[in-house]
């Protein structure tokens, strides 16, 4: 499929695209999470097209999935309003706080800092330790 | 949900008919005609989000006594996808049982010299059966409560996961057999053998016994019931305390807990800080974190919950790429059509799958994270990462200097 963002085309393989986000759609709307670290590499690495091009069609791609995982989660009765009303306005205020932050911090110690922290995290889900 | 608020007003109808059971039981607990069956007397009515209850009573001579303790106000779900193989006929049966009407606090107190027999299905760790081991406790006497629950049974194929039912509805089952599942998703839904039983009740030989109730924290608030049971014939009033909480600790109705609400929110907002920093959405870290953190948590509740939060992070995120324009729509929605249909597979699959499964699954996901992180802080990457963030900034310029153009 070829695609025209600001004056230039590219050429996107859909079959690898759609497999691809399937199956990582799949996978995050089943643990509840949004996917974006794993479609941005695949639209990069996978389809090759370049970084200005992936941030926003990634994004979009995505809300699409955690819409539909939304309302089945809902619909199943995994959705807790308190919950959510304790959680929201949080992840709102983190939103308007983390961008602040973030031009302090370099962006290569946050990596490596949450490289180190999802290994542990992962390494106790497994049962490790 | 729907069908919650319409057993409310009947859940309500019950407990005012049992009330009144119980105050006319109350006056006849002197009469000698309950001489077979066991008394009970509790020393409070109240508890302030958990804490210990004193029950004492007479019981028979020689035999063990059970104390059936169940929260009467709040029913929770319960699921258990049924994938184990057969052992008459060696298939898989894929049978989804499911029932909304499980109490939200279920447990039965047992005679402390029964401890070992407790211990020793413990031992086999995440394999523990309750049926078992209230055969072995003899306590399946006391077990009264959970039969009587609904449950519904989908059979599962694989072509109704992949359009994401639950399957084929089956008839509904018989009192024994209802009975059996229903003591594997007491299993499912509590999942700590020390949630379910407990060694506790202090036995003299001329039958009178007492026992210290421990009631842990962050349950549903509202009345609970404690029967001594003695075997099925022989079973006492219903002595009733009313669990209190207080905010910030709320009941969550569908996830069957109370929990302290300020928790989450701090919980959230670092989390929610940090995956701004790290380019990550904080869903990664969060569920993972809330499982751990929260035991008492489903993981459904938790996926569930997390989805919609992180949603509207996105949706102020397309909004602002889509006022300069830098979305190409062709592209995203393309791709978006693919993960729609992901995502409308999913969600089933997060209540067919157990806890560990859960943890199991995401560990590994996280691992592949990592190793995508530490990729990305590779000098290689970097050096193309640079190359890129600065097309990118120059396009963005140029993106914002047009829309501002018009």
């Amino acid at each position: 499929m070829k695609i025209e963002f600001w004056g230039q085309e590219f050429q996107v393989n859909m079959v690898v695209g759609c497999i691809g986000g399937f199956l990582i759609a799949i996978m995050s709307s089943m643990f509840g999470f949004g996917g974006g670290p794993f479609m941005v590499p695949l639209m990069t690495v996978a389809l090759r097209l370049p970084m200005y091009l992936v941030v926003g069609s990634s994004l979009l791609a995505i809300f699409f999935n955690t819409s539909i995982s939304t309302m089945r989660h809902y619909q199943f009765g995994n959705f807790d309003l308190l919950f959510f009303l304790a959680m929201f306005p949080a992840a709102l205020l983190g939103g308007y706080i983390g961008p602040q932050i973030a031009k302090r911090v370099s962006p290569l110690v946050v990596k490596r800092v949450a490289c180190a922290g999802l290994l542990l995290l992962a390494l106790n889900l497994l049962g490790v330790y | 949900m729907k069908r919650k608020t319409g057993i409310g007003p009947w859940l309500f109808a019950a407990m005012v008919l049992l009330f009144g059971v119980n105050a006319a039981g109350a006056a006849e607990a002197n009469a000698p005609a309950a001489a077979s069956a066991p008394t009970i007397t509790i020393d409070k009515t109240e508890l302030n989000n958990g804490g210990t209850i004193k029950v004492s009573g007479q019981a028979m001579a020689g035999k063990p006594v059970y104390l059936e303790v169940y929260a009467a106000d709040h029913a929770v779900r319960a699921n258990r996808f049924d994938s184990d193989v057969d052992k008459d006929t060696g298939k898989r049966p894929y049978i989804f049982y499911i029932t909304s009407e499980m109490p939200a606090y279920y447990k039965i107190f047992v005679p402390k010299d029964m401890q070992a027999k407790i211990d020793d299905e413990a031992k086999k760790k995440k394999k523990w059966s309750y049926s078992e081991l209230l055969k072995n406790l003899g306590a399946d006497v006391a077990y009264s409560v959970p039969p009587k629950a609904k449950i519904e049974r989908y059979q599962s194929t694989l072509m109704a996961s992949v359009i994401g039912s639950r399957g084929d509805l089956l008839p509904a089952m018989d009192e024994k057999e209802n009975k059996k599942r229903s003591m594997q998703l007491v299993k499912a839904r509590f999942r700590n053998i020390n949630n379910v039983v407990a060694a506790a009740i202090d036995m003299k030989p001329d039958g009178s016994y007492t026992a210290d109730l421990k009631i842990r924290e962050g349950l549903a608030p509202g009345k609970y019931k404690i029967v001594a049971v003695v075997d099925k014939q022989a079973k006492s009033e219903a002595a009733t305390f009313e669990n209190k909480i207080s905010f910030p600790t709320m009941y969550l109705e569908n996830a069957g807990t109370s929990l302290n609400l300020v928790y989450p929110f701090f919980l959230t907002l670092v989390i929610a800080i940090f995956g701004v920093l790290m380019g990550a959405g904080g869903g990664f870290i969060m569920n993972p974190l809330l499982v751990t953190l929260f035991p008492a948590l489903p993981h459904t509740i938790v996926a569930g919950t997390v989805t919609p939060t992180v949603l509207f992070s996105q949706g102020s995120g397309i909004f602002n790429y889509s006022k300069i324009k830098f979305i190409n729509w062709k592209l995203g929605c393309g791709i978006g059509i693919a993960m729609m249909v992901g995502g409308f597979i999913g969600p089933k699959l997060t209540e067919m799958i157990t806890l560990d499964q859960f943890k199991f699954a995401f560990g590994w996901i996280l691992v592949v994270l990592a190793a995508l992180m530490l990729w990305q802080t590779t000098p290689g990457y970097l050096a193309k990462n640079k190359k890129e963030q600065a097309i990118l900034k120059e396009f963005k310029k140029r993106a914002e200097e047009a829309s501002k153009g018009k």
